[in-house]
């Protein structure tokens, strides 16, 4: 059958009225959920299993999916409001959602988010439909030498990301990478780094850090800013011009695709995905230096990567039964407690599971966008609320957020003391992005390379040696090289420059590298 | 002036400081001998230390420049598309340092578009900081014997009535309100069990 | 609920009772220690899964908590809580700081292993066994165009050649697939010393790369083995059942290999340390309830989990063997870490 065929098939399951009521549900408490900080789709899921079973299997995981990328299009909203990644998957949204907010421009930077999140989940879902096992199959080619290649090339962003001063934006990345380690060692079971609290062992859960760093940092910067009032002005409006549009559009276009593709990989997932699209964004922009003020390729870029991502990650799920995620790996109980096994068979046994899923996904991306766009304005009012009522509400959800995911004071602690770090390395000058990225990418490195090299049996050349692992390392040299040729050529730190983007954008960034010389 | 700045030399010796003891950490680690693995659980970090170390030598030698803005937000080009009100403030950290250069043009600037009230009462920013890290370090330390709905409701109606929010029946009814929808809507919404304190509920 | 306490005591006495009366007629010898069982709960049962949202224990704690409130086996509401941290050590801490009959925790092999491994000062003789629950099966897999043929033959691959022959797992040395793939490769005279083990996380992804070519064989849960060998990808070349396995027809035990080695993932639920007689016999019986519905059948079976229950006093006789089995192996490797 052809896949028109086998979608009109899916959308004749996905459009019967019980599973439209169930994937509006679905989106709708994702959204909800996605919007609180800290609080992810993980435990939302987790909760919603006992809801589902006894469903229809089609139904429940249409219904579950939902909640998946509702949450990872929702959580942009407190990252742009609030600097509070509701998920961790919209960390890179806050970048540029975050200062637009402040200067005025609220409404419109939740409404590039929703659009982008839109077009990230679409092409996501047409890209799931046309290609998704062959995708599989590319999954997995890579094995430990190409993440490790792959996570290399990710923490060359540190560059872009570093801002003026690229010694501190280095330190940061390295501290980031530090707290990557802590906690028992996967490869060898050994204790680091832990001083000797169990509550350690298990390393430091990404929100925590992200939270405190962003969201709570904030909150000591607007204090020490002492104004007491909040925002005025168009806050709420959401209105494009035309000329904005166009910025947004293709930097959304190259997100969606390079995220979908990143999410096909187990272990990459949503927040690397969107890490990626931001600084792949950056580096081809001919304006890179206003990118963390508000720029609009900003905000557009990491959030389709991200709702790319989330589509993206369906792929090993459904056809090769691999989570790639934590999100993915407990919709894969789901998937098992209703009977449905996930694996190169689900496509030929199941068929309404897959389409209908598919199919799902396109009405689900409608009505998130539909629900979301006349909420903005509602959400926008947010910044209107005077600072000495919005400061300890910030406080409360952080607190409830990383509390719900762990259940520990522990954590509660951690998160202080991450955001009086946070702020301390923003009055220093050193940028926050580098910590995250070494965080979330520094340990997948670490193990990728310990097991490729367990694999090769200490051989270095295992990295060269396989073709996809060895382009991917030379991108990462050619976009470092890029960048410091020409900080030595001028004789002053580099912010951020050319260099390949990753993966979709590698023809426009030769074209762009040449206008920005010239 | 900003709170809480300091120099590149002082910065550079902590952070040489916490490389020397996440190395001294990092050597202390045993080596995995049960079986042969190639790359030891005490590598990276070796390596990681002794990088740390190294950028802050180079950051002891660089100068601290008078201006150098803060670096999330690489100082203010408004973009081609910013509609709102663009003035005083531009990005996050960039308005901290661009303080940094001229003091207390932070609070000047942000009083410009406002006109309002001032955030707390300490006059010294950075003890009204520690006040604040005080603050929450309450709330978490009497998150769990009080329960959140009480801890929570003190909290913010403290918080906000100390940092100048005068609407005190607002106030009271809002953070009873927030404590009791978040506690209720976590527990019975999505089964997360919120510290419950001394109370049946 | 609250409001008159007798009542619903009498209730369970009556209810307790009857369920006596049904298991004695259905299964004859388990669960019936004596029906003067006069305990209750007296506040809802607390179900601790040591780990967070989404993971095995997880999975069976929410399992449990369904099956036995749908079934209405409990006076008394079931709520699960997720303790995670320290490979279960803070859950395991959490109950045994309270002490209380109400607190349970569903547990598996890692309260044998992580003691071992010297990272929990719990061990499973602080807490009192209830019942196990299911068990399910170790498989090992190869690709399907392996020229590997049994497991006696991947196990002469390693011992010609130990560097050539990598075997993934999905979890840490020292855990669960590693000693359970240790422990075979030492029963099949083998030198578990010498293998070349990658360790993913989980089983799932350890089999993609496997069918991906970066590995060459795999040990994971029978469950998770199962997608790919479905599809043809994979192979299987012996589960560790000590019997046959209905669901996989086509796979030899190692008993059959002649390997005299078994593995059991098994799963139950164990409770703290100080447990009165009248408490441990209330709880025998409704596991043993539970296990039998139909419910708890159907999820078992949709979650690849074997049947195969055991009481309090079975359980507890099964876990000192376990532990000295797994002590033995985590030995000979050299990766027992509570002695050093």
């Amino acid at each position: 059958m052809d896949t028109l065929s086998l979608l009109g098939y899916g959308f004749g399951i996905a459009l019967s009225p019980e599973n439209l009521v169930f994937v509006f549900i679905g989106v709708l408490a994702g959204t909800v959920i996605g919007v609180l900080p800290g609080l992810g789709p993980i435990s939302a899921i987790a909760l919603m299993i006992p809801v589902a079973y006894g469903m229809d299997a089609t139904t429940a995981i249409i219904m579950l999916a939902g909640v998946y990328y509702g949450a990872v299009f929702g959580g942009s909203t407190s990252s742009i409001l609030l600097n509070a990644p509701g998920i961790a998957g919209t960390v890179a949204t806050s970048f540029d959602g975050y200062p637009m907010a402040r200067k005025g421009g609220a409404g419109k930077a939740l409404a590039i988010a929703a659009l982008s999140s839109f077009l990230g989940g679409t092409v996501g879902v047409v890209l799931l439909m046309l290609i998704a096992p062959y995708l599989a199959r590319v999954a997995m080619s890579f094995g430990p030498a190409e993440y490790f290649a792959l996570m290399v090339l990710g923490l060359t962003a540190v560059v872009s990301l570093a801002g003026d001063n690229l010694t501190k934006g280095l330190i940061s990345a390295v501290l980031g990478v530090m707290i990557a380690l802590v906690g028992i060692d996967g490869q060898t079971a050994t204790v680091r780094f832990t001083f000797d609290l169990p509550e350690l062992y298990e390393g430091v859960e990404f929100l925590i850090v992200a939270l405190g760093v962003f969201a709570l940092a904030e909150v000591f910067t607007i204090l020490a800013r002492r104004t007491a009032a909040g925002s005025d002005g168009t806050v709420t409006s959401l209105r494009l011009t035309r000329g904005e549009i166009g910025q947004m559009a293709p930097a959304a276009g190259r997100g969606s695709l390079l995220g979908f593709f990143a999410g096909v990989l187990p272990g990459a997932g949503a927040t690397v995905a969107s890490f990626l699209g931001y600084s792949a964004e950056k580096r081809i922009a001919r304006d890179p230096q206003t990118f963390g003020t508000g720029n609009i390729k900003g905000i557009a870029a990491p959030e389709s990567a991200n709702n790319g991502a989330a589509v993206g990650s369906f792929v090993p799920l459904l056809t090769l039964g691999v989570p790639g995620s934590g999100t993915t790996a407990i919709l894969l109980g789901a998937l098992l407690v209703l009977g449905v096994q996930p694996g190169p068979l689900m496509l030929t046994d199941r068929p309404e599971v897959f389409w209908g899923v598919v199919a799902s996904m396109y009405v689900g991306n409608i009505v998130l966008l539909v629900l979301n766009l006349p909420l903005i304005p509602v959400f926008a009012k947010v910044l209107k609320t005077p600072k000495a009522l919005l400061v300890p509400l910030v406080v409360v959800f952080c607190v409830v957020g990383v509390y719900g995911l762990s259940f520990s004071v522990f954590d509660l602690w951690l998160l202080l003391g991450f955001g009086v770090l946070g702020y301390l390395m923003r009055q220093n000058g050193f940028p926050a992005a580098p910590l995250i990225l070494g965080l979330i990418l520094g340990g997948l490195m670490e193990e990728s390379m310990r097991q490729a090299l367990q694999i090769s049996n200490g051989a270095w050349s295992i990295f060269v040696t396989q073709p996809i692992s060895a382009t991917l390392l030379a991108l990462a040299v050619l976009s470092l090289a890029g960048p410091l040729l020409r900080a030595l050529r001028q004789r002053r730190p580099a912010a951020a420059t050319g260099g390949p983007g990753n993966g979709g954008g590698q023809g426009e960034s030769e074209e762009t590298r040449g206008q920005a010389r010239s | 002036m900003v709170p809480f700045r300091f120099s590149n030399r002082t910065v550079a010796v902590a952070i040489a400081l916490v490389a020397a003891g996440y190395l001294v950490l990092a050597f202390r680690l045993p080596d995995f001998t049960a079986v042969d693995v190639p790359v030891q659980p005490s590598t990276l970090p070796k390596w990681l230390g002794a990088v740390l170390l190294l950028l802050a030598l180079t950051l002891f030698f660089q100068r601290t420049p008078p201006d150098e803005p803060g670096t999330d937000a690489p100082s203010a080009t408004p973009t081609a598309a910013g509609g709102g009100e663009e003035t005083g403030e531009t990005a996050a950290s960039g308005e901290d340092a661009s303080g940094g250069g001229s003091p207390a043009s932070a609070a000047d600037s942000a009083d410009d578009t406002t006109g309002e009230a001032r955030l707390g009462r300490l006059s010294d920013t950075r003890l009204e900081l520690l006040a604040f890290v005080g603050s929450v370090a309450g709330y978490i330390l009497l998150l769990v014997p009080l329960g959140f709905l009480v801890t929570t409701t003190l909290y913010v109606f403290g918080s906000a009535a100390y940092l100048g929010y005068r609407r005190h029946l607002v106030n009271a009814l809002l953070s009873v309100g927030v404590a009791a929808l978040l506690y209720f809507g976590m527990s019975e919404g999505l089964n997360v069990t919120l510290p419950q304190g001394p109370f049946p509920f | 609920m609250l409001s008159t306490p007798r009542t619903p005591r009498v209730t369970a006495t009556v209810a307790a009772g009857a369920s006596v009366v049904l298991l004695a007629g259905a299964c004859g010898e388990t669960g019936g220690q004596d029906a003067n069982g006069e305990w209750a709960p007296e506040q809802p049962i607390e179900l601790v899964a040591p780990a967070e949202t989404g993971g095995g224990w997880d999975q069976l704690a929410r399992t449990s908590e369904r099956v036995l409130v749908d079934n209405e086996l409990v006076e008394q509401d079931v709520q699960v809580e997720n303790k995670p941290g320290g490979g279960g050590a803070i859950g395991w801490s959490y109950v045994d700081s309270a002490n209380d009959p109400h607190r349970l925790f569903v547990t598996s092999p890692p309260i044998l292993l992580v003691p071992l491994a010297g990272e929990s000062d719990h061990g499973h003789n602080d807490f009192t066994p209830l019942a196990g629950l299911a068990t399910e099966y170790m498989t090992f897999a190869v690709p399907d165009d392996s020229p590997v043929q049994s497991f006696d033959d991947l196990v002469q691959r390693i011992s010609e050649d130990p560097e050539s022959v990598s075997v993934a797992g999905g979890s840490a040395p020292g855990s669960m697939d590693h000693v359970a793939l240790a422990g075979a490769v030492q029963a099949a005279g083998g030198d578990p010393t010498e293998l070349n083990y990658i360790p993913y996380d989980g089983g799932g992804e350890a089999m993609t790369q496997m069918v991906g070519g970066h590995v060459d064989a795999v040990a994971s849960g029978a469950a998770e083995a199962a997608p790919m060998v479905e599809s043809g990808d994979a192979r299987l070349l012996a589960v560790t059942a000590p019997e046959p396995v209905d669901s996989l027809p086509d796979t030899p035990t190692l008993q059959e290999e002649g390997i005299d080695y078994d593995f059991n993932i098994w799963r139950g639920v164990m409770g703290p340390g100080d447990m009165t007689d009248e408490q441990v016999a209330y709880y025998d019986r409704i596991f043993a309830e539970m296990v039998e519905t139909e419910d708890w059948q159907q999820e078992a079976e949709n979650l690849g989990w074997e049947q195969s229950y055991m009481d309090s006093e079975e359980f507890g006789e099964f876990l000192d063997e376990s532990y000295a089995e797994s002590a033995e192996v985590l030995d000979e490797v050299g990766l027992r870490g509570d002695q050093g």
